[in-house]
């Protein structure tokens, strides 16, 4: 054979398949997330809702919303919410909170990530303020009530009277040096 | 004592092997190659079956007595890697090489260097995967499915990725010079239909590994960044998704396992065929079955985590596209048990492991069905019932395949006839020792019984036992495969070319042992 295999087709089509399926593997990633964001799966919400969004054919009822709280880990905060449990009249906006302690002598920053069940709700849940927007910072041993502005909106479906909303907490970065040591 | 000065006369025009172990290393031909992979698997199976006496030693009885729950998980890791990446897949690529130049008329593959390295890159694969058992913080724990986000915060992952990664490399090349090698190299007028069916099932392996390799090396290099690049794909806490990296890896996860049966129904077509001296039932349907196996595995991958929360409507979807696949596996079962149908069988050992094949994975075919119902997924989900499904059709199906072909060309590799009644003593203790290892399994796994732990509740103990009984039976008589191979290669009734009087295709049309070259003149097709 004096050709070498890059002058064969079959070869060369192959390797451009090879090269195509591993960026494939990454567009996956994104694929993935404007899927669960166009089909409202896995419960993911995606920033804050158009609270002035036109709705037609809706009517007013009430759903019950419960709160629930995870900490990732060995995460050192403890982190709960005031209320579990609360009755919203769709489209009202409601408020509530959750609290969150450090208890380490370290500055922490957290992430936390919410998910709605059941998924098919996650985009009736409309969120005007949320701590989950940003990270939040809690200094050595402090209490933080972070506050929660939102509202169903009642385009929800017939059948969905209970919602769950839950929040995992992620350590994401802990000060390595102590902070404020007193020096007398 | 002074060394002998070799006086080799090299003017001759016969190029045979070269001497010792040079021979090994930079070999080009088809056939070393493929005898260097069927020994490479050979070891990593022991190795492999070691790594699994273990888990079974352990769960002889409840409680731990002989490690700690960290080294059990260490051991289910690499058995699960060893046997898929080390044991079955390297087996068929060997079988690959040594039998598609012959089924097709090829002097050898369409590109023998690169045969070369995809072989040695093998054991460098495993040397670094293993290297990790001397250091601190040991071998990979985390399963063989590697769930991040378990896996980016284990100790040593960053070996574990350059492995797979390698052996990826190792699997693309191997699979892009089939590929090629059966496009470009057929003998005038063999037609793609007219091909056997080993090498069509190779064929579409061969694209299967070509489309899916490079997924897992996607998922591996995400893990890879995660674990020390600061990326969050599969991290939530930087907004990434765990279930995303489940997605991702059964993607490539499912076709993968197709990998690992399809050239076993090539094998079994070829064996059921000769020993009923009859030719298959139904070739080209058995082409178009393969094809449709091979294009469902793509859409049917989140039947693997039907409880990971998806909605009704894609629980609905993979369920329903899962099932599908029934349809064409059965037309397969159905065409193998139409061609022993009235025919003059004799039950030599390869008969015999095809058709432990074929029942066998029937059965495991079946709980796979079991396993599709989306309901009755959520009770089996991580249970032994997944185990003994997954073993039934891996075991007996793509192993016992892999011992079949062994037998079947063994006397074309060799030139010598194994012993058949040793044979049939290794088909029967190992017959016998996977059902024992396996069956049981289905009873603790509908019982209850959660995969992936070193410890039992007591309900389980009997079962439990039996099954580690039959394991030590199954894992001890693999020794006598071992010392019937070897006893073949050196010593034996000399074979005939035809070997099996019903046997039907080109490597039987060239001596036994075949020459270190065939097919220099491309023969020709008839008909």
């Amino acid at each position: 054979m004096a050709k070498g295999p890059l002058h064969n087709k079959i070869f060369v089509s192959l390797v451009g398949a090879v090269a195509f399926m591993f960026l494939f593997s990454f567009m996956l990633v994104p694929l993935y997330n404007v899927f669960c964001e166009v089909t409202g799966l896995n419960g993911k919400i995606y920033g804050p809702a158009d609270f002035f969004k036109k709705k037609n054919e809706t009517y007013e009822r009430q759903v019950n919303i419960r709160f629930l709280s995870t900490v990732n880990g060995s995460a050192p905060v403890t982190f709960y919410p005031t209320e579990t449990n609360i009755e919203v009249m769709t489209d009202k906006v409601s408020k509530t909170s959750y609290v969150a302690t450090n208890n380490t002598n370290k500055r922490l920053t957290l992430s936390i990530v919410p998910s709605v069940s059941p998924g098919l709700a996650a985009e009736n849940i409309k969120k005007i303020q949320c701590f989950c927007f940003t990270e939040q910072t809690l200094e050595p041993y402090e209490t933080q009530e972070w506050p929660i502005r939102f509202y169903v909106d009642s385009e929800l479906t017939d059948n969905v009277n209970n919602v769950y909303l839950s929040y995992t907490l992620f350590e994401k970065e802990r000060e390595e040096a102590i902070v404020a040591s007193h020096e007398h | 004592m002074s060394a002998v000065v070799e006086n080799h006369d090299h003017h001759d025009d016969h190029h045979g092997p070269k001497k010792g172990i040079m021979r090994w290393l930079t070999t080009t031909n088809h056939k070393d190659i493929g005898t260097l992979y069927l020994w490479f698997s050979f070891a990593a199976f022991l190795l492999g079956g070691a790594f699994a006496m273990g888990i079974r030693a352990e769960l002889f009885e409840p409680g731990l007595q002989l490690m700690d729950p960290i080294r059990y998980n260490q051991l289910v890791t690499m058995h699960g890697l060893i046997m898929i990446f080390g044991g079955v897949m390297p087996a068929f690529v060997g079988l690959a090489n040594w039998l598609i130049p012959l089924q097709i008329g090829a002097p050898d593959m369409a590109m023998p260097r690169m045969n070369n390295l995809s072989f040695w890159l093998l054991p460098t694969a495993f040397g670094i995967l293993l290297s990790t058992a001397f250091m601190e913080g040991g071998m990979p724990g985390f399963g063989w499915t590697f769930y991040a986000p378990l896996s980016t915060n284990y100790p040593n992952v960053a070996y574990f990725v350059f492995a797979i990664h390698i052996m990826g490399a190792s699997s693309i090349m191997g699979s892009i010079n089939v590929v090629v090698t059966i496009m470009n190299m057929r003998a005038p007028g063999m037609t793609l239909m007219k091909m056997p069916l080993f090498v069509w099932s190779w064929l579409i392996t061969a694209y299967l590994l070509i489309a899916v390799m490079p997924v897992l090396a996607g998922a591996v290099t995400m893990l890879l960044m995660d674990a020390y690049f600061g990326t969050s794909f599969f991290d939530a806490a930087g907004g990434g998704d765990p279930v995303l990296f489940q997605h991702v890896f059964w993607f490539f996860g499912h076709p993968e396992v197709y990998i690992m049966i399809l050239p076993a129904f090539g094998i079994t077509s070829h064996i059921i065929s000769t020993f009923s001296r009859k030719p298959l039932f139904g070739h080209s349907s058995m082409v178009y079955a393969m094809v449709s196996i091979a294009v469902l595995s793509f859409v049917v991958w989140a039947h693997h985590m039907f409880t990971v929360g998806m909605p009704l409507v894609a629980e609905l979807f993979f369920m329903w596209a899962t099932m599908l696949i029934a349809i064409p596996t059965g037309v397969k079962v159905f065409n193998w048990c139409a061609t022993i149908f009235k025919g003059s069988i004799t039950y030599e050992t390869p008969m015999l492991f095809a058709i432990a094949f074929v029942v066998l994975f029937t059965i495991g075919g079946f709980s796979g069905l079991m396993l599709a119902i989306t309901p009755a997924d959520f009770q089996y989900h991580d249970t032994y019932f997944v185990v003994a499904h997954f073993h039934y059709v891996l075991v007996p199906g793509a192993v016992f395949s892999i011992m079949a072909a062994v037998y079947y060309w063994l006397p074309k590799w060799t030139g010598n006839m194994y012993d058949e009644k040793m044979g049939k003593l290794h088909f029967w203790l190992s017959f016998i020792g996977v059902n024992i290892t396996f069956f049981p399994q289905h009873f603790v796994g509908l019982a209850g019984m959660p995969r992936r732990y070193a410890d039992y509740a007591l309900q389980f103990a009997e079962w439990n036992a039996v099954s580690s009984v039959g394991a030590f039976l199954f894992g001890l008589s693999q020794l006598l495969f071992l010392y019937i191979v070897v006893k073949t290669v050196f010593a034996g009734k000399k074979a005939t070319p035809q070997v099996w009087d019903g046997a039907d295709g080109l490597e039987w049309t060239v001596d036994s042992p075949a020459p270190y070259h065939t097919f220099d003149v491309p023969p020709k097709i008839n008909g």
